[in-house]
């Protein structure tokens, strides 16, 4: 009986043995087995990011070549006096792209994150880009505007970034629309 | 059999199943009004020493009833703030205890967390909670409040970007989508977008690698990034912070702690805390107590950061010998006023540990006070109802030592300390001479044991049928299974009982996030060997519509003759400068004024041949004044159509030289559209390989972490079996014992 007695304070040991982190936990000492699969994995998920990154420029350069490609961009700046729910895309009368934000994807925009909405391809010439903001104004009002670009594509690519910002003065939203070359 | 008599309060007659012959609500108390119906006797449920808590025995209950009793009347039924469900309370609760209720998120819609976890009815944010408008699952996860899936310490302030392709990179690392955001890096790297943001970039790629737990990669970058004497400090400062990181996470304690003390100042208050106890830690897996104590001691940092280090300070207190102290220290966490979640939990770590160390060094009183702060909900709960009641039967007091024991005797028996309550409550009763109770919970421990052992033995059985993983990867079914995240949900199968436990192990924790690493890898993989097919058709679509293209673009450009309409232009050119030249007013005459003039010309030319004709002098002078008046018309109009001339040639030459323009493109694109096909064909067939090549290397490498996987779970399982054999054994031996006792009449 008393042995069992002693072995319960066997946890007391243990939990001493370690601090306590809100990091990440080290790694405990690999066995040769282990640390061979751990290096083949980690040398796998490499080769699969280099993979993807050489895949993604190849479809880049597949499906929109330079010499046609389109960008829009979307980015806030601010954002108090807007929350955004949607931004819908129409070129030349067509709907191209209709983008519903989670929250997490709107904190990302506050934070300086900018996305790429759309990527496609346009011939030279003039072109008419819509684009519908939809989201909540101030005091919790429905809101949605739109903003018009003629963009003028040429021979190279063309980037189009659609900026949310806030313009104080007015207690507003602002949507700007600016081309990038 | 005779009953017991009513004036035997402790009831250690040792009689079962004879309760009513007393309380039937005459004699001594009875079933109330409000009892649930039943036939059986009283110690069915309840013990001899309180009616409460009663022990109900759930299992001819069918699944789905409960509500036939647990209506708010009979038994506990639902609170006022309980969420609102028409659901079985089996649904979440089991029949042990209300809580911990294990509420199944999987129909839950990620964001609506706050809908029921509001504080009132389910957990809410703590008034320290970190201020944020952000869903809880953008932080948590769906299994516990702690540890938090990962909490983006702002570790990039808000940017301002100067290229659009690093912002979109952005809007996925702040996303957390990591692996999208580490290949939209490199391929914009390669294409050059990445400029003006080129360190700044740097030092995400190194922070996304280390978040996919490739800490090679992230070291080498770190490092680069700090043998680059013009990177400036801020960089310099948090390249030195994760370069520690990294070295700390692979177990270089040595380095890490170089790394972390290189910084000189520059970090957010954030990760300076998280610095400072990194060093500290590091030092105490080095057994460096001493230098460990001298790191924390008297630091102060945020509120949460300061209650782990002084737990951090307890800990190496006592393990540097320090033990006064270092009890002191742990009971200043263990004593923290707060309802925040993680640092409720990291407060019953305290009192855990300051229990367990007070216990062994022979104070059971306050090893007791301390055990008893710690939340019966937790974590730590089974560990320490168990402590709680070595340190009352370390007083003698069996009796007391029993409420803890009982407590945790009918929790669940995978947890350690449920399997000990198993031997410590009839190790109580024979304490307190109540051998029929001993007896019979000593049986009740060896069947638990035995039921508890063949579940063990079926899952072994599941694991080497390669079911655990399957169930593990099916909670992510329908999605897309993350790189390097731990699970969030577990399913509903035999094993996830295990699992459970499995993943309290670092060991089996990290092979499970590589395991299902390499399953995304596998899905990636094979979307890009379908996506290269479609590349490949996708080519020759276009080079067969190119050739059928190609004679009507050939006939095309053949009609067009760019330097004929050159010349043409040229001529035009140069007549007009020799008008203005000459103020030739005629030649920007019209094709009205022209024809006057040429009728002019003609009534001339009969004037002049009949020169000597006075008759026609009058015409002469009607001539005469009608081309002065087209003379004068065309000067008065000479200014305007040079001005409009010389627009209509600039336009002109606009044309001309779009014309030029795209005959040059249309001509290169119908030279370069089949080069360009084939380097794209070329660039399909190189990467070809590649796909299937790691395709295969990864399926192999995934087979080989299941096995890995399985081993530790089976081994973890054994392990388990073994412990549980050996309590059975003992409690055999216990009753052995107690009928040898009872035989030679030895007290």
């Amino acid at each position: 009986m008393k042995a069992w007695i002693k072995a319960a304070a066997v946890p007391a040991i243990m939990l001493l043995a370690l601090a306590t982190s809100r990091a990440e936990e080290p790694a405990p000492p690999p066995t040769p087995e282990r640390s061979a699969l751990d290096a083949e994995v980690q040398g796998l998920r490499r080769e699969v990011v280099d993979l993807n990154r050489d895949l993604f420029m190849l479809e880049e350069d597949l499906l929109f070549p330079a010499s046609t490609q389109v960008a829009v961009f979307v980015s806030m700046d601010v954002g108090t006096f807007f929350d955004l729910d949607s931004v819908q895309i129409r070129i030349d009368g067509k709907e191209v792209s209709n983008y519903l934000y989670t929250a997490r994807e709107r904190e990302a925009l506050l934070r300086g994150g900018v996305q790429r909405i759309w990527l496609g391809n346009m011939k030279a010439g003039e072109h008419e880009l819509v684009a519908f903001f939809t989201g909540q104004g101030t005091h919790e009002r429905d809101y949605k505007r739109g903003a018009t670009l003629t963009i003028d594509k040429g021979v190279g690519a063309k980037y189009v970034e659609l900026l949310i910002s806030d313009r104080l003065r007015k207690l507003q939203p602002e949507f700007v629309v600016k081309v990038w070359e | 059999m005779a009953a017991v008599p009513a004036a035997d309060a402790s009831h250690t007659g040792g009689v079962l199943h004879s309760c009513l012959s007393c309380h039937d609500g005459t004699k001594a108390t009875g079933k109330p009004p409000t009892h649930i119906p039943t036939a059986l006797e009283c110690d069915t449920c309840h013990m001899s020493t309180a009616w409460l808590p009663a022990r109900f025995d759930h299992a001819g209950v069918a699944p789905g009833t409960c509500a036939q009793c647990h209506d708010g009347v009979r038994a506990t039924g639902k609170t006022p703030t309980h969420i609102t469900t028409t659901e079985s309370c089996d649904a979440c609760h089991s029949t042990i205890a209300w809580l911990p209720a294990r509420f199944d998120h999987a129909g839950v819609a990620p964001g609506t967390c706050a809908q029921c976890h509001d504080g009132v009815r389910a957990t809410g944010k703590t008034p320290t909670h970190i201020t944020t408008t952000e869903s809880c699952d953008t932080c948590h996860v769906t299994r516990a409040w702690i540890p938090v899936s990962g909490v983006d310490h702002a570790e990039l302030p808000a940017v301002k970007v100067q290229d659009l392709h690093y912002g979109d990179v952005l809007f996925y690392f702040f996303g957390r989508k990591y692996f999208e955001a580490l290949v939209r890096l490199s391929a914009y790297g390669e294409q050059g977008h990445l400029a003006p943001h080129a360190r700044d970039a740097e030092l995400l790629r190194g922070g996304l690698y280390l978040s996919l737990g490739q800490h090679r990669e992230a070291r080498e970058i770190f490092e680069r990034l700090l043998a680059d004497t013009t990177t400036p400090a801020q960089v310099r400062d948090r390249a030195w912070f994760y370069l520690g990181k990294v070295l700390y996470a692979t177990g270089n304690f040595d380095q890490s702690e170089r790394a972390l003390r290189s910084v000189s100042g520059g970090l957010p208050i954030e990760l300076e805390s998280e610095r400072r106890l990194l060093i500290a830690q590091g030092l105490m897996y080095r057994g460096q107590f001493d230098a460990a104590v001298a790191e924390l001691d008297g630091w102060q940092g945020p509120d949460n950061w300061t209650a782990y280090g002084r737990f951090n300070l307890g800990v190496a207190l006592v393990r540097a010998n320090r033990a006064e102290r270092g009890h002191a220290m742990l009971e200043q966490v263990g004593l923290l006023q707060t309802t925040d979640p993680e640092l409720l939990a990291l407060r019953d770590k305290a009192n855990l540990a300051l229990g367990y160390a007070l216990l062994q060094a022979g104070q059971p009183a306050a090893a007791r006070t301390a055990l008893d702060r710690v939340r019966l909900k937790g974590p730590q709960a089974n560990k320490a109802l168990l402590g709680a009641g070595w340190a009352d039967a370390a007083g003698g007091a069996y009796q007391q030592a029993l409420v803890p024991w009982m407590e945790l005797h009918g929790r669940d028996l995978l947890d350690a300390a449920v399997q000990e309550s198993y031997l410590a409550v009839p190790y109580a009763y024979a304490e307190l001479s109540a051998i029929g109770q001993a007896v019979e919970y000593y049986e009740q421990a060896i069947t638990e044991y035995d039921a508890e052992r063949v579940r063990i033995e079926e899952s072994i059985s599941a694991i080497r049928a390669g079911r655990l993983l399957t169930a593990a990867l099916a909670a992510d079914s329908g999605a897309q299974p993350d790189w390097f995240a731990q699970l969030t949900t577990l399913p509903d199968a035999p094993e996830s009982r295990y699992l459970y436990h499995l993943l309290a192990g670092h060991e089996f924790q990290e092979g499970l996030k590589s395991y299902r690493s390499l399953e995304a890898m596998a899905q990636n993989l094979d979307g890009w060997s379908t996506s290269l097919g479609a590349f490949s058709d996708m080519i020759e679509t276009r080079n067969s519509a190119f050739a059928g293209k190609l004679p009507e673009a050939d006939r095309r450009l053949a009609m067009v003759d760019v330097a004929e309409i050159n010349q043409r232009r040229d001529a035009l050119h140069a007549r007009l400068e020799a008008a203005l030249r000459d103020r030739d007013t005629t030649a920007l005459a019209t094709d009205a004024e022209h024809q006057w003039l040429a009728m002019l010309a003609g009534v001339d030319a009969e004037l002049a041949a009949h020169a000597g004709d006075a008759s026609l002098d009058e015409a002469r002078e009607k001539a005469r004044l009608a081309r002065g008046v087209v003379m004068w018309n065309l000067d008065a109009a000479w200014k305007t159509r040079v001005w409009q001339t010389q627009r209509a040639m600039r336009e002109l030459n606009a044309v001309v030289y779009d014309a030029r323009t795209r005959q040059a493109e249309a001509v290169k694109a119908r030279k370069g559209a089949p080069v360009r096909a084939a380097a794209l064909a070329v660039r399909v067939d190189a990467v070809s390989p590649r796909v299937t090549d790691l395709a295969v290397r990864v399926a192999a490498a995934k087979e080989a972490q299941g096995r890995r996987l399985a081993d530790i779970a089976i081994n973890e399982l054994e392990e388990q079996r073994r412990r549980l054999d050996e309590y059975s054994v003992q409690a055999r031996y216990a009753i052995a014992t107690i009928y040898d006792r009872a035989s030679s009449g030895t007290p």
